[in-house]
């Protein structure tokens, strides 16, 4: 397995279900090995990327190339991939052995060779004591793993799972989630994991490609998501971010300024060439996560400017203060994150307050 | 119901009890005299008896019917199941043509017996088949098919899409998927489909007086008895009917209603 290798690529792929385009011009490669999650909202066509890689749907133009053959008129039960689906379709008349050996018994396999491969197969997954019972005699979390189980078996290149985890409560999606990586991560097999959680995509991908509207809007590691999100979709979807609109201004090396109601602020551009080309004056935003925001103190020069405290939210262990700063301290609408304290914070709703972010900490995203 | 004072429901229960009572005592009746021997058009109450039921065993006309009755029925249920099935399978997940086949379906079940059972005499004359009972098991599965198509539909329509979705995905080819998938989930309706199609088999008259030919079935046998003046066998044949019929329904309802599994979680 080596992640620098291709597996499957997708070239200029789309989809229309009769006149209603879903899919527009898709190209992503999967990497052999690797965990990669498809985030979007509904309505994104992420879905649709999967069902189009399992042949579960017929593509509408563009081809998927399998270690550098199109497989995109291949027919669904020859694709050497896998699908959990989101309800998943356990079948009801089968055991838990039945299901998990379909996909060997169909090939006509010796009934002791599957035998021993659901045996390890459901070890795998912790479910050995289960082999006899049915589907509807398992919890939800069972069943996933019945599921998974009965993907995997096959040896499939590819596993694909369609928001596998979203029918199941939220302790149990936790303890899945980790138990989906560290399979991963010993079968040593390709995941293609399509989900609308971006915190589970976050805690899963190698890398993650986030789709809006039958688009890619950018494909990279979580951190890269995080930290140099291209376009502002990414920038509001991907976690929580302060975003203020503005003019960009000259170039400083790795840094750049930007004119905004809040005044004259500078951001990092390193690794991201399109910041770099774009012109002066061009519409853009100031991106700051909530936590990279905090008060302002003496040493603070760069990136300072005033609000006032509009409300504080109690969110666990962090706080969360909204603010109100930008022209008559109205304008803009900014979030800070601090620390909870027993005694409760030290900020009153109210208050006026002085505000910065380290200019490494703050990102550009064109308009 | 608790909001009701206490003597509503009093009131409500009587009413209830009565019109089941006057409604379905009827039915009662014959399996109740059956057991007891008339006498001058009186109904002999001292004596106990089973002797209507060995008259009826010994009556050859009888046993001849019930055996007619038994081969129009399996041979109307095998047509009807295999066909009913089939159009469901066909139909299922297609949007053109369906409430159209469906009403056609439907016709002869609704319409009222002598009119489906005249249609197709004059069809069978002017084709120019001849009245047996071929044409009277025909006659039955047009009748009948609208409950087994209907019932096989009903499960098809409430199985998962992506059950055969998974299929394929792990390989299967589509024959394997029909045996392995499709057959095995639709089982149950197409048993209970089945029992219902006998049932309705087994005590079709008007239909089958029509189209028969020189053969009868048990409820024509019975008509033909019937006029010829009421005699005690007949509360026996009515009473075994009645039975039989009710256990067939009740055998139905087991394999058409979901039973429901205990979901254990550990």
């Amino acid at each position: 397995m080596n992640q620098n290798t291709d597996l499957l690529t997708l070239r200029s792929v789309s989809k229309s279900y009769g006149t209603v385009p879903v899919l527009h011009d898709i190209d992503l490669s999967i990497r052999d090995g690797e965990f990669l999650t498809v985030l979007g909202p509904s309505g994104s066509g992420k879905t649709t990327v999967l069902r189009l890689i399992g042949g579960l749907e017929p593509l509408t133009s563009g081809e998927i190339r399998l270690d550098g053959q199109d497989i995109g008129r291949m027919p669904i039960n020859r694709r050497p991939f896998n699908t959990v689906f989101q309800d998943y379709a356990l079948f009801p008349h089968l055991t838990v052995s039945g299901n998990v050996g379909y996909g060997l018994s169909v090939r006509h396999i010796q009934r002791k060779e599957i035998a021993r491969r659901v045996a390890e197969a459901l070890e795998l997954v912790q479910l050995g004591r289960f082999a006899d019972r049915f589907p509807a005699q398992l919890s939800g979390g069972q069943r996933q793993r019945v599921a998974l189980a009965r993907a995997l078996i096959c040896q499939p290149r590819l596993i694909l799972l369609d928001e596998p985890l979203a029918a199941l409560d939220l302790e149990l999606r936790r303890q899945m989630q980790e138990f989906l990586k560290s399979i991963q991560r010993e079968i040593k097999t390709t995941f293609l994991f399509v989900t609308h959680d971006q915190e589970e995509a976050i805690g899963m991908a190698d890398r993650i490609c986030v789709m809006e509207a039958g688009h890619i809007r950018q494909l990279g590691t979580p951190h890269d998501l995080y930290y140099k999100p291209n376009c502002e979709f990414v920038a509001r979807f991907f976690g929580e971010n302060n975003l203020v609109a503005g003019k960009l201004g000259p170039i400083q090396g790795e840094l750049r300024s930007i004119e905004t109601p809040l005044g004259h602020l500078i951001c990092s551009i390193s690794d991201q060439p399109h910041l770099k080309v774009a012109a002066e004056g061009a519409g853009a935003y100031a991106a700051f996560r909530p936590e990279a925001l905090h008060l302002a103190d003496a040493k603070d020069t760069d990136n300072r400017f005033s609000g006032t405290i509009s409300d504080m939210a109690f969110a666990g262990s962090s706080t969360v203060v909204t603010i109100a700063a930008g022209a008559d301290n109205a304008a803009q609408r900014l979030r800070l994150r601090v620390p909870s304290r027993v005694d409760g914070s030290a900020l009153k709703s109210g208050e006026a307050v002085s505000l910065s972010f380290a200019p490494h900490e703050g990102h550009l995203v064109l308009a | 119901m608790s909001a009701l004072p206490r003597l509503s429901t009093i009131f409500l229960a009587a009413i209830t009890t009565l019109v089941a009572l006057l409604l379905y005592s009827p039915l009662f009746v014959p399996i109740v005299s059956s057991f007891f021997t008339i006498s001058h058009g009186n109904v002999d109450w001292s004596s106990p008896t089973l002797s209507t039921y060995v008259a009826l065993a010994e009556n050859h006309d009888i046993l001849v019917a019930l055996r007619t009755t038994l081969i129009v029925g399996v041979c109307t249920v095998i047509l009807s199941v295999v066909s009913g099935t089939l159009l469901a399978l066909y139909y299922h997940g297609r949007r053109s043509g369906r409430s159209l086949l469906q009403f056609i379906i439907f016709l002869p079940f609704l319409m009222p017996p002598i009119i489906s059972g005249l249609a197709l005499l004059i069809f069978f004359r002017e084709i120019g088949l001849e009245r047996s009972l071929l044409t009277v098991v025909i006659g039955h599965t047009v009748f009948v098919l609208a409950i087994v198509y209907r019932t096989v539909l009903m499960r098809l329509q409430s199985m998962s899409r992506t059950l055969i979705e998974a299929s394929y995905d792990l390989g299967a080819t589509g024959w394997q998927t029909f045996w392995r998938i499709i057959l095995p989930n639709l089982s149950s309706a197409i048993v209970g489909g089945a029992i219902l199609a006998f049932a309705l088999s087994f005590d079709e008259t008007m239909i089958t007086i029509l189209v028969t030919g020189t053969q009868s079935t048990l409820p024509v046998r019975l008509w033909a008895m019937m006029r010829l003046g009421f005699s005690p066998d007949i509360n026996a044949l009515v009473a075994l009917i009645l039975m039989f019929t009710v256990l067939l329904c009740v055998l139905a309802a087991r394999f058409l209603i979901p039973r429901q599994v205990a979901t254990e979680r550990t």
